[in-house]
Protein backbone atom coordinates (compact mmCIF):
# COMPACT_ATOMS: atom_id res chain seq x y z
CA UNK A 1 0.00 0.00 0.00
CA UNK A 2 2.80 2.34 0.92
CA UNK A 3 4.56 1.65 -2.36
CA UNK A 4 1.43 2.43 -4.34
CA UNK A 5 1.03 5.74 -2.57
CA UNK A 6 4.63 6.57 -3.40
CA UNK A 7 3.96 6.05 -7.06
CA UNK A 8 0.68 7.88 -7.09
CA UNK A 9 1.56 10.88 -5.00
CA UNK A 10 5.28 11.11 -4.68
CA UNK A 11 6.88 10.04 -7.89
CA UNK A 12 7.46 11.16 -11.43
CA UNK A 13 7.79 8.41 -13.94
CA UNK A 14 8.98 8.36 -17.50
CA UNK A 15 7.33 5.77 -19.68
CA UNK A 16 9.33 4.50 -22.61
CA UNK A 17 7.89 3.49 -25.90
CA UNK A 18 9.83 2.87 -29.06
CA UNK A 19 9.50 6.41 -30.25
CA UNK A 20 9.26 8.53 -27.18
CA UNK A 21 9.89 9.11 -23.54
CA UNK A 22 6.84 10.23 -21.69
CA UNK A 23 7.47 12.23 -18.56
CA UNK A 24 4.65 11.62 -16.12
CA UNK A 25 3.76 12.09 -12.52
CA UNK A 26 3.21 8.48 -11.40
CA UNK A 27 2.39 5.65 -13.79
CA UNK A 28 -0.94 7.25 -14.56
CA UNK A 29 0.13 10.07 -16.87
CA UNK A 30 -2.88 12.21 -16.05
CA UNK A 31 -1.62 12.87 -12.50
CA UNK A 32 -0.48 16.47 -12.28
CA UNK A 33 0.21 19.44 -10.03
CA UNK A 34 -1.23 21.07 -7.91
CA UNK A 35 -0.86 18.01 -5.74
CA UNK A 36 -1.12 17.33 -2.04
CA UNK A 37 1.70 15.13 -0.80
CA UNK A 38 0.51 14.70 2.78
CA UNK A 39 -1.35 16.66 5.42
CA UNK A 40 1.49 19.22 5.66
CA UNK A 41 3.00 19.61 2.23
CA UNK A 42 1.64 20.34 -1.19
CA UNK A 43 3.31 21.11 -4.49
CA UNK A 44 1.84 23.71 -6.84
CA UNK A 45 4.58 23.92 -9.48
CA UNK A 46 7.08 21.38 -10.68
CA UNK A 47 9.02 22.17 -13.80
CA UNK A 48 12.50 21.41 -14.98
CA UNK A 49 14.64 21.43 -18.07
CA UNK A 50 16.30 18.39 -19.49
CA UNK A 51 18.94 18.53 -22.22
CA UNK A 52 20.80 16.16 -24.46
CA UNK A 53 18.62 13.09 -23.86
CA UNK A 54 19.98 9.88 -25.37
CA UNK A 55 20.39 6.17 -24.78
CA UNK A 56 23.86 4.69 -25.04
CA UNK A 57 24.63 1.08 -25.73
CA UNK A 58 28.05 -0.38 -26.39
CA UNK A 59 29.58 3.08 -26.58
CA UNK A 60 27.11 4.19 -29.26
CA UNK A 61 24.04 6.37 -29.19
CA UNK A 62 21.14 4.03 -30.01
CA UNK A 63 18.39 6.56 -29.41
CA UNK A 64 18.39 10.28 -29.04
CA UNK A 65 15.77 12.93 -28.53
CA UNK A 66 14.68 15.10 -31.43
CA UNK A 67 15.27 18.39 -29.65
CA UNK A 68 18.15 19.58 -27.55
CA UNK A 69 16.04 20.93 -24.71
CA UNK A 70 12.72 20.06 -23.15
CA UNK A 71 10.81 21.90 -20.49
CA UNK A 72 9.06 19.24 -18.45
CA UNK A 73 6.06 20.84 -16.77
CA UNK A 74 3.69 18.89 -14.55
CA UNK A 75 1.01 21.51 -14.53
CA UNK A 76 -2.24 19.85 -15.58
CA UNK A 77 -2.51 22.05 -18.69
CA UNK A 78 1.03 21.28 -19.83
CA UNK A 79 1.19 17.50 -19.44
CA UNK A 80 0.65 16.75 -23.10
CA UNK A 81 3.86 18.61 -23.92
CA UNK A 82 5.95 16.31 -21.77
CA UNK A 83 6.63 13.80 -24.51
CA UNK A 84 10.24 13.58 -25.51
CA UNK A 85 10.27 12.42 -29.09
CA UNK A 86 13.21 10.47 -30.41
CA UNK A 87 14.42 10.23 -33.97
CA UNK A 88 17.27 7.81 -33.87
CA UNK A 89 17.01 4.05 -33.49
CA UNK A 90 13.84 2.01 -33.56
CA UNK A 91 13.86 -0.39 -30.64
CA UNK A 92 15.00 0.48 -27.18
CA UNK A 93 17.28 -2.23 -25.89
CA UNK A 94 19.32 -2.38 -22.77
CA UNK A 95 21.64 0.50 -22.30
CA UNK A 96 22.15 3.67 -20.34
CA UNK A 97 19.73 6.55 -20.51
CA UNK A 98 21.67 9.77 -20.18
CA UNK A 99 20.44 13.30 -19.89
CA UNK A 100 21.36 16.58 -18.30
CA UNK A 101 19.02 17.91 -15.63
CA UNK A 102 18.87 21.58 -16.55
CA UNK A 103 19.82 23.61 -19.61
CA UNK A 104 23.30 22.52 -20.68
CA UNK A 105 25.98 25.02 -19.69
CA UNK A 106 27.05 25.73 -23.25
CA UNK A 107 23.54 26.88 -24.21
CA UNK A 108 23.34 28.97 -21.05
CA UNK A 109 26.42 30.96 -22.02
CA UNK A 110 24.76 31.97 -25.29
CA UNK A 111 21.94 34.46 -25.62
CA UNK A 112 18.21 33.88 -25.53
CA UNK A 113 16.65 30.75 -26.96
CA UNK A 114 13.28 30.04 -28.54
CA UNK A 115 10.57 27.45 -27.88
CA UNK A 116 11.12 25.87 -24.47
CA UNK A 117 13.98 28.33 -23.86
CA UNK A 118 11.86 31.44 -24.46
CA UNK A 119 12.07 33.66 -21.34
CA UNK A 120 8.26 34.04 -21.32
CA UNK A 121 8.15 30.46 -19.98
CA UNK A 122 9.02 31.91 -16.58
CA UNK A 123 12.22 29.90 -16.42
CA UNK A 124 14.68 32.74 -17.02
CA UNK A 125 15.97 35.13 -14.41
CA UNK A 126 15.79 38.76 -15.36
CA UNK A 127 17.95 40.61 -12.83
CA UNK A 128 20.75 38.07 -13.15
CA UNK A 129 20.84 36.26 -16.44
CA UNK A 130 20.55 32.50 -16.67
CA UNK A 131 17.95 29.77 -16.84
CA UNK A 132 16.11 28.39 -13.84
CA UNK A 133 16.93 24.72 -14.31
CA UNK A 134 14.48 23.37 -11.79
CA UNK A 135 11.46 25.04 -10.24
CA UNK A 136 9.58 23.61 -7.28
CA UNK A 137 6.92 25.63 -5.50
CA UNK A 138 4.28 24.82 -2.96
CA UNK A 139 3.28 25.19 0.65
CA UNK A 140 4.35 23.46 3.82
CA UNK A 141 3.55 23.99 7.48
CA UNK A 142 7.28 23.96 8.08
CA UNK A 143 7.88 27.18 6.11
CA UNK A 144 8.11 30.32 8.23
CA UNK A 145 7.01 32.35 5.22
CA UNK A 146 3.95 34.28 4.11
CA UNK A 147 1.15 31.76 3.54
CA UNK A 148 3.70 28.99 4.31
CA UNK A 149 4.99 29.13 0.74
CA UNK A 150 8.23 27.66 -0.49
CA UNK A 151 9.81 28.75 -3.75
CA UNK A 152 12.84 26.87 -4.99
CA UNK A 153 14.17 28.29 -8.25
CA UNK A 154 17.36 26.40 -8.86
CA UNK A 155 19.82 27.57 -11.48
CA UNK A 156 23.34 28.80 -12.10
CA UNK A 157 25.78 27.76 -14.81
CA UNK A 158 28.98 29.43 -13.70
CA UNK A 159 31.53 28.04 -11.27
CA UNK A 160 31.54 27.62 -8.35
CA UNK A 161 27.73 27.42 -8.45
CA UNK A 162 27.09 25.25 -11.49
CA UNK A 163 23.79 23.45 -10.98
CA UNK A 164 23.33 21.21 -14.04
CA UNK A 165 23.46 17.50 -13.22
CA UNK A 166 24.45 14.63 -15.49
CA UNK A 167 22.04 11.78 -15.00
CA UNK A 168 22.75 8.19 -16.06
CA UNK A 169 20.24 5.42 -15.56
CA UNK A 170 20.66 1.78 -16.55
CA UNK A 171 17.72 0.37 -18.47
CA UNK A 172 17.12 -3.20 -19.46
CA UNK A 173 14.09 -3.60 -21.73
CA UNK A 174 11.79 -1.99 -24.26
CA UNK A 175 9.30 -0.79 -21.69
CA UNK A 176 10.93 1.07 -18.86
CA UNK A 177 9.91 3.67 -16.39
CA UNK A 178 12.20 6.23 -14.89
CA UNK A 179 10.87 7.47 -11.63
CA UNK A 180 11.55 10.82 -10.10
CA UNK A 181 10.85 10.39 -6.44
CA UNK A 182 9.41 13.74 -5.45
CA UNK A 183 8.60 12.51 -1.97
CA UNK A 184 12.24 11.59 -1.42
CA UNK A 185 13.32 15.02 -2.61
CA UNK A 186 10.89 16.66 -0.20
CA UNK A 187 12.33 14.69 2.71
CA UNK A 188 15.85 15.89 1.86
CA UNK A 189 14.86 19.56 1.95
CA UNK A 190 14.88 21.39 5.25
CA UNK A 191 11.97 23.70 4.49
CA UNK A 192 12.44 25.54 7.78
CA UNK A 193 15.67 26.93 6.32
CA UNK A 194 15.65 26.36 2.58
CA UNK A 195 12.23 27.67 1.64
CA UNK A 196 13.23 30.52 -0.65
CA UNK A 197 16.07 29.96 -3.10
CA UNK A 198 15.94 32.28 -6.10
CA UNK A 199 19.51 32.82 -7.21
CA UNK A 200 22.62 30.78 -7.97
CA UNK A 201 24.57 29.77 -4.90
CA UNK A 202 25.48 26.95 -2.54
CA UNK A 203 21.87 26.10 -1.71
CA UNK A 204 20.90 25.80 -5.36
CA UNK A 205 23.81 23.44 -6.04
CA UNK A 206 23.00 21.33 -2.97
CA UNK A 207 19.32 21.08 -3.83
CA UNK A 208 20.06 20.17 -7.46
CA UNK A 209 22.37 17.40 -6.26
CA UNK A 210 19.48 16.17 -4.12
CA UNK A 211 17.17 16.28 -7.14
CA UNK A 212 19.67 14.26 -9.15
CA UNK A 213 19.58 11.45 -6.62
CA UNK A 214 15.80 11.18 -6.96
CA UNK A 215 15.76 9.77 -10.49
CA UNK A 216 15.84 6.01 -10.83
CA UNK A 217 14.87 3.34 -13.35
CA UNK A 218 11.93 1.11 -12.57
CA UNK B 1 47.29 48.65 -67.29
CA UNK B 2 48.25 51.87 -65.53
CA UNK B 3 44.80 53.33 -66.14
CA UNK B 4 43.21 50.21 -64.66
CA UNK B 5 45.27 50.69 -61.50
CA UNK B 6 44.23 54.33 -61.33
CA UNK B 7 40.61 53.33 -61.81
CA UNK B 8 40.88 50.69 -59.10
CA UNK B 9 42.42 53.30 -56.81
CA UNK B 10 39.50 55.68 -57.36
CA UNK B 11 36.93 52.92 -56.90
CA UNK B 12 38.58 51.95 -53.60
CA UNK B 13 38.85 55.59 -52.57
CA UNK B 14 35.14 56.19 -53.13
CA UNK B 15 34.21 52.96 -51.37
CA UNK B 16 36.22 53.98 -48.34
CA UNK B 17 34.93 57.56 -48.44
CA UNK B 18 31.36 56.30 -48.76
CA UNK B 19 31.80 53.94 -45.83
CA UNK B 20 33.13 56.76 -43.65
CA UNK B 21 30.37 59.12 -44.72
CA UNK B 22 27.72 56.56 -43.79
CA UNK B 23 29.17 56.42 -40.31
CA UNK B 24 30.10 52.80 -40.72
CA UNK B 25 31.51 51.76 -37.34
CA UNK B 26 34.64 50.15 -38.70
CA UNK B 27 36.73 49.80 -35.56
CA UNK B 28 40.40 50.78 -35.67
CA UNK B 29 43.06 48.11 -35.93
CA UNK B 30 44.51 48.64 -32.44
CA UNK B 31 41.41 47.23 -30.73
CA UNK B 32 41.18 43.76 -29.25
CA UNK B 33 38.84 41.24 -30.89
CA UNK B 34 35.25 41.96 -29.87
CA UNK B 35 33.07 39.33 -28.15
CA UNK B 36 30.18 40.11 -30.52
CA UNK B 37 30.20 40.72 -34.27
CA UNK B 38 29.29 44.27 -35.18
CA UNK B 39 26.31 45.24 -37.30
CA UNK B 40 27.29 46.59 -40.71
CA UNK B 41 25.89 50.07 -40.22
CA UNK B 42 23.53 51.83 -37.84
CA UNK B 43 21.24 52.70 -40.76
CA UNK B 44 21.10 49.39 -42.59
CA UNK B 45 17.62 48.01 -43.00
CA UNK B 46 17.87 45.14 -40.62
CA UNK B 47 17.60 44.34 -36.94
CA UNK B 48 19.48 47.54 -36.07
CA UNK B 49 16.65 49.70 -37.44
CA UNK B 50 14.03 47.60 -35.65
CA UNK B 51 16.05 47.76 -32.45
CA UNK B 52 16.21 51.54 -32.75
CA UNK B 53 12.41 51.74 -32.86
CA UNK B 54 12.08 49.50 -29.81
CA UNK B 55 14.82 51.38 -27.95
CA UNK B 56 12.92 54.65 -28.29
CA UNK B 57 9.39 53.31 -27.78
CA UNK B 58 7.60 53.83 -24.46
CA UNK B 59 5.61 50.69 -25.26
CA UNK B 60 8.34 48.81 -23.42
CA UNK B 61 7.22 50.10 -20.03
CA UNK B 62 4.25 48.98 -17.98
CA UNK B 63 2.57 52.41 -18.12
CA UNK B 64 3.80 53.36 -21.62
CA UNK B 65 5.77 56.31 -20.27
CA UNK B 66 9.37 55.14 -20.23
CA UNK B 67 11.66 53.87 -22.98
CA UNK B 68 15.24 52.63 -22.92
CA UNK B 69 16.20 56.08 -24.18
CA UNK B 70 14.63 57.72 -21.12
CA UNK B 71 17.73 56.74 -19.15
CA UNK B 72 20.09 56.14 -22.08
CA UNK B 73 20.11 59.34 -24.09
CA UNK B 74 22.13 59.34 -27.31
CA UNK B 75 23.27 62.92 -26.66
CA UNK B 76 24.87 61.73 -23.44
CA UNK B 77 26.63 58.73 -24.97
CA UNK B 78 23.51 56.85 -23.86
CA UNK B 79 23.94 57.74 -20.20
CA UNK B 80 21.52 59.84 -18.10
CA UNK B 81 23.03 63.24 -17.46
CA UNK B 82 22.28 64.90 -14.16
CA UNK B 83 20.53 61.86 -12.69
CA UNK B 84 22.54 60.07 -10.04
CA UNK B 85 20.26 57.02 -9.89
CA UNK B 86 18.12 55.51 -12.62
CA UNK B 87 14.52 56.62 -13.02
CA UNK B 88 11.64 54.31 -13.78
CA UNK B 89 7.87 54.29 -14.14
CA UNK B 90 5.70 56.16 -11.60
CA UNK B 91 8.75 58.28 -10.64
CA UNK B 92 10.55 55.28 -9.17
CA UNK B 93 14.20 55.74 -8.31
CA UNK B 94 16.54 52.80 -8.74
CA UNK B 95 19.74 52.01 -6.87
CA UNK B 96 22.41 52.61 -9.51
CA UNK B 97 23.48 55.13 -12.10
CA UNK B 98 22.35 54.38 -15.66
CA UNK B 99 25.64 53.58 -17.39
CA UNK B 100 26.73 54.98 -20.75
CA UNK B 101 26.30 52.56 -23.65
CA UNK B 102 28.98 52.24 -26.30
CA UNK B 103 31.54 49.72 -27.51
CA UNK B 104 29.37 47.00 -25.97
CA UNK B 105 30.74 44.38 -28.37
CA UNK B 106 33.94 44.44 -26.30
CA UNK B 107 32.20 43.66 -23.01
CA UNK B 108 32.10 40.15 -21.65
CA UNK B 109 29.28 40.97 -19.25
CA UNK B 110 26.91 43.83 -18.49
CA UNK B 111 25.55 45.93 -15.61
CA UNK B 112 27.63 47.43 -12.79
CA UNK B 113 27.85 44.01 -11.14
CA UNK B 114 28.10 41.89 -14.30
CA UNK B 115 24.75 40.24 -13.54
CA UNK B 116 24.03 39.84 -17.26
CA UNK B 117 26.40 37.57 -19.13
CA UNK B 118 25.05 38.13 -22.65
CA UNK B 119 23.82 41.30 -24.35
CA UNK B 120 20.71 39.56 -25.70
CA UNK B 121 19.56 38.87 -22.14
CA UNK B 122 20.34 42.35 -20.80
CA UNK B 123 17.08 44.11 -21.75
CA UNK B 124 15.10 41.61 -19.65
CA UNK B 125 16.49 43.21 -16.49
CA UNK B 126 15.16 46.78 -16.91
CA UNK B 127 12.02 45.48 -18.65
CA UNK B 128 11.01 43.43 -15.61
CA UNK B 129 12.37 45.65 -12.84
CA UNK B 130 9.40 47.30 -11.08
CA UNK B 131 11.59 50.38 -10.46
CA UNK B 132 12.53 50.67 -14.12
CA UNK B 133 10.08 49.65 -16.85
CA UNK B 134 7.79 47.58 -14.64
CA UNK B 135 6.64 45.36 -17.47
CA UNK B 136 7.35 41.82 -18.64
CA UNK B 137 8.32 40.16 -21.89
CA UNK B 138 4.89 38.55 -22.02
CA UNK B 139 3.15 41.91 -21.69
CA UNK B 140 5.47 43.56 -24.22
CA UNK B 141 4.94 40.79 -26.76
CA UNK B 142 1.17 41.10 -26.52
CA UNK B 143 1.41 44.87 -27.08
CA UNK B 144 3.75 44.46 -30.05
CA UNK B 145 1.67 41.66 -31.56
CA UNK B 146 -1.42 43.89 -31.38
CA UNK B 147 0.34 46.72 -33.23
CA UNK B 148 0.00 46.88 -37.03
CA UNK B 149 3.05 49.15 -37.09
CA UNK B 150 5.23 46.51 -35.42
CA UNK B 151 3.70 43.65 -37.39
CA UNK B 152 4.89 45.45 -40.51
CA UNK B 153 8.28 46.31 -39.03
CA UNK B 154 8.93 42.72 -37.96
CA UNK B 155 7.81 41.52 -41.38
CA UNK B 156 10.19 43.95 -43.11
CA UNK B 157 13.04 42.82 -40.90
CA UNK B 158 12.50 39.08 -40.76
CA UNK B 159 10.30 38.40 -43.83
CA UNK B 160 7.58 37.10 -41.55
CA UNK B 161 5.58 38.82 -38.85
CA UNK B 162 6.44 36.49 -35.96
CA UNK B 163 7.10 38.62 -32.89
CA UNK B 164 8.82 36.67 -30.12
CA UNK B 165 11.21 37.29 -27.23
CA UNK B 166 14.32 36.34 -29.13
CA UNK B 167 13.62 38.73 -32.02
CA UNK B 168 12.80 41.63 -29.70
CA UNK B 169 15.93 41.08 -27.62
CA UNK B 170 18.22 40.52 -30.59
CA UNK B 171 16.93 43.65 -32.33
CA UNK B 172 17.63 45.74 -29.22
CA UNK B 173 21.07 44.16 -28.91
CA UNK B 174 21.84 44.85 -32.59
CA UNK B 175 21.01 48.53 -32.23
CA UNK B 176 23.12 48.70 -29.08
CA UNK B 177 26.04 46.94 -30.76
CA UNK B 178 26.00 49.66 -33.40
CA UNK B 179 27.05 52.17 -30.69
CA UNK B 180 30.69 52.13 -31.71
CA UNK B 181 32.74 55.08 -30.53
CA UNK B 182 36.31 55.32 -31.76
CA UNK B 183 36.40 58.73 -33.42
CA UNK B 184 37.78 60.76 -30.53
CA UNK B 185 40.88 62.94 -30.74
CA UNK B 186 42.73 60.19 -28.85
CA UNK B 187 41.87 57.80 -31.71
CA UNK B 188 42.98 60.33 -34.33
CA UNK B 189 46.32 60.64 -32.51
CA UNK B 190 46.57 56.87 -32.29
CA UNK B 191 45.96 56.64 -36.04
CA UNK B 192 48.59 59.31 -36.72
CA UNK B 193 46.03 61.84 -38.01
CA UNK B 194 46.43 64.35 -35.18
CA UNK B 195 48.74 65.25 -32.33
CA UNK B 196 48.28 65.97 -28.65
CA UNK B 197 48.98 69.43 -27.29
CA UNK B 198 51.79 69.67 -24.73
CA UNK B 199 49.23 69.78 -21.95
CA UNK B 200 47.36 66.73 -23.28
CA UNK B 201 50.65 64.91 -23.69
CA UNK B 202 51.61 65.65 -20.11
CA UNK B 203 48.15 64.45 -19.02
CA UNK B 204 48.59 61.25 -21.05
CA UNK B 205 51.80 60.48 -19.16
CA UNK B 206 50.05 61.05 -15.81
CA UNK B 207 47.17 58.87 -16.96
CA UNK B 208 49.55 56.13 -17.96
CA UNK B 209 51.26 56.29 -14.59
CA UNK B 210 48.20 56.44 -12.32
CA UNK B 211 45.03 55.33 -14.10
CA UNK B 212 45.81 52.98 -16.96
CA UNK B 213 45.90 49.75 -14.97
CA UNK B 214 42.13 49.76 -14.49
CA UNK B 215 41.14 52.14 -17.28
CA UNK B 216 43.18 50.19 -19.77
CA UNK B 217 43.71 51.48 -23.31
CA UNK B 218 42.27 51.46 -25.89
CA UNK B 219 38.84 50.72 -24.37
CA UNK B 220 39.77 52.65 -21.22
CA UNK B 221 38.48 49.86 -19.04
CA UNK B 222 39.96 46.50 -18.15
CA UNK B 223 36.43 45.09 -17.96
CA UNK B 224 37.05 43.85 -14.42
CA UNK B 225 35.31 44.48 -11.10
CA UNK B 226 37.29 46.64 -8.70
CA UNK B 227 36.78 48.32 -5.35
CA UNK B 228 37.83 51.94 -5.70
CA UNK B 229 37.35 52.56 -1.98
CA UNK B 230 34.26 54.75 -2.20
CA UNK B 231 32.69 55.31 1.22
CA UNK B 232 29.62 53.07 1.46
CA UNK B 233 26.35 54.93 1.03
CA UNK B 234 24.42 53.47 3.97
CA UNK B 235 21.06 54.28 2.38
CA UNK B 236 21.91 51.94 -0.52
CA UNK B 237 24.48 49.59 1.07
CA UNK B 238 25.17 48.27 -2.40
CA UNK B 239 27.66 45.39 -2.24
CA UNK B 240 28.09 45.33 -6.01
CA UNK B 241 29.62 42.24 -7.59
CA UNK B 242 29.15 40.29 -4.34
CA UNK B 243 25.40 40.21 -5.00
CA UNK B 244 26.11 38.14 -8.11
CA UNK B 245 29.16 36.09 -7.20
CA UNK B 246 28.48 35.67 -3.45
CA UNK B 247 32.26 35.70 -2.97
CA UNK B 248 33.38 37.75 0.04
CA UNK B 249 36.31 39.25 -1.88
CA UNK B 250 33.84 40.79 -4.36
CA UNK B 251 32.11 43.01 -1.81
CA UNK B 252 31.88 46.65 -2.97
CA UNK B 253 33.42 45.84 -6.33
CA UNK B 254 31.86 47.38 -9.41
CA UNK B 255 32.61 47.20 -13.12
CA UNK B 256 35.36 49.61 -14.15
CA UNK B 257 33.62 52.04 -16.53
CA UNK B 258 35.24 53.24 -19.74
CA UNK B 259 36.54 56.80 -19.58
CA UNK B 260 35.61 57.47 -23.20
CA UNK B 261 32.95 60.18 -23.71
CA UNK B 262 33.28 61.17 -20.08
CA UNK B 263 32.17 64.77 -20.60
CA UNK B 264 28.74 63.52 -21.66
CA UNK B 265 28.22 60.85 -19.05
CA UNK B 266 28.23 62.61 -15.69
CA UNK B 267 27.36 62.04 -12.89
CA UNK B 268 30.10 59.51 -12.14
CA UNK B 269 30.45 56.27 -10.16
CA UNK B 270 27.94 53.42 -9.78
CA UNK B 271 25.67 55.61 -7.69
CA UNK B 272 26.32 58.86 -9.54
CA UNK B 273 27.72 60.53 -6.43
CA UNK B 274 30.20 62.80 -8.24
CA UNK B 275 29.07 65.39 -10.76
CA UNK B 276 32.46 66.83 -11.71
CA UNK B 277 35.71 65.28 -12.87
CA UNK B 278 37.45 67.29 -10.19
CA UNK B 279 35.32 65.52 -7.54
CA UNK B 280 36.47 62.21 -8.99
CA UNK B 281 40.13 63.25 -8.94
CA UNK B 282 39.69 64.55 -5.38
CA UNK B 283 38.42 61.11 -4.35
CA UNK B 284 41.40 59.35 -5.87
CA UNK B 285 43.82 61.72 -4.20
CA UNK B 286 42.34 61.46 -0.70
CA UNK B 287 41.27 57.85 -0.05
CA UNK B 288 38.55 59.09 2.22
CA UNK B 289 37.25 56.45 4.61
CA UNK B 290 33.92 56.30 6.32
CA UNK B 291 33.88 54.58 9.67
CA UNK B 292 35.68 51.37 8.80
CA UNK B 293 38.61 50.26 6.71
CA UNK B 294 38.36 47.63 4.07
CA UNK B 295 40.74 46.02 1.64
CA UNK B 296 40.40 47.71 -1.74
CA UNK B 297 42.07 47.91 -5.12
CA UNK B 298 43.68 51.36 -4.97
CA UNK B 299 47.41 51.12 -4.46
CA UNK B 300 48.02 54.56 -3.04
CA UNK B 301 46.50 58.04 -3.15
CA UNK B 302 47.11 59.74 -6.50
CA UNK B 303 48.69 62.99 -5.39
CA UNK B 304 48.59 65.55 -8.18
CA UNK B 305 49.39 69.23 -8.22
CA UNK B 306 46.78 71.71 -9.43
CA UNK B 307 48.55 71.90 -12.82
CA UNK B 308 48.85 68.15 -13.10
CA UNK B 309 45.13 67.77 -12.50
CA UNK B 310 44.45 70.26 -15.26
CA UNK B 311 46.78 68.33 -17.58
CA UNK B 312 45.15 65.02 -16.76
CA UNK B 313 41.70 66.42 -17.42
CA UNK B 314 42.94 67.91 -20.71
CA UNK B 315 43.98 64.42 -21.79
CA UNK B 316 40.73 62.84 -20.58
CA UNK B 317 38.78 65.32 -22.71
CA UNK B 318 40.49 63.92 -25.82
CA UNK B 319 38.47 60.75 -25.18
CA UNK B 320 35.24 62.54 -26.07
CA UNK B 321 33.74 61.46 -29.37
CA UNK B 322 31.24 64.11 -30.47
CA UNK B 323 30.78 62.42 -33.86
CA UNK B 324 29.43 59.40 -32.04
CA UNK B 325 27.33 61.36 -29.58
CA UNK B 326 25.73 63.61 -32.18
CA UNK B 327 25.35 61.00 -34.91
CA UNK B 328 21.71 61.44 -36.04
CA UNK B 329 21.49 57.71 -36.79
CA UNK B 330 21.36 57.06 -33.06
CA UNK B 331 18.69 59.62 -32.21
CA UNK B 332 14.89 59.30 -32.04
CA UNK B 333 13.77 57.61 -35.28
CA UNK B 334 11.52 59.66 -37.61
CA UNK B 335 9.43 56.59 -38.30
CA UNK B 336 8.39 56.42 -34.67
CA UNK B 337 7.52 60.15 -34.65
CA UNK B 338 5.13 59.54 -37.55
CA UNK B 339 3.68 56.54 -35.76
CA UNK B 340 3.16 58.52 -32.56
CA UNK B 341 1.42 61.40 -34.36
CA UNK B 342 -1.10 58.89 -35.73
CA UNK B 343 -2.29 57.99 -32.23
Amino acid sequence: MRAILLVLFGAVSITFTRAQLNFCLATDCSVSVPMRLNSEDSVSTLRFYISNVRIMHGGKIVWSAEKEHYLIDFNQDQLENNNVIGYKGSGLKEGVLKFILGVDDNTSTKGIGEGPLDPIRGMYWTWQSGYINFKLEGTSNQCPTKKNKFQLHLGGFQEPYRTTQNIELKISGEEEAVVFNLKKLMTTINLKEDHTVMSPGEKAVYLMQNAKSCFYAK
Amino acid sequence: MQSKKVLLFFVLFFLVAFAVKKGSPEPPSYLPTPYYSLPVSPESNDTVALGRLLFYDNILSGNNEVSCASCHNSYNAFAHTDHALSHGIFDSIGTRNAPALFNLAWKKNFMWDGATHHLDAQALAPLHDPKEMGSSMEELLSKLQASTFYQNEFFNTYQDSLINSRRVLQALASFELSFVSFQSKYDAVKEGDAGFTDQEDSGYKLFDQHCSKCHKEPLFTNGEFMDNNLPVDSSLDDKGRFLVSKQTEDRYKFKVPSLRNLSYTYPYMHDGRFTKLNDVLAHYSSHEQSGFYRKHDLEKPILLSFNERADLIAFLLTLNDPRFVFNPLYSFPDKLKKELTKI
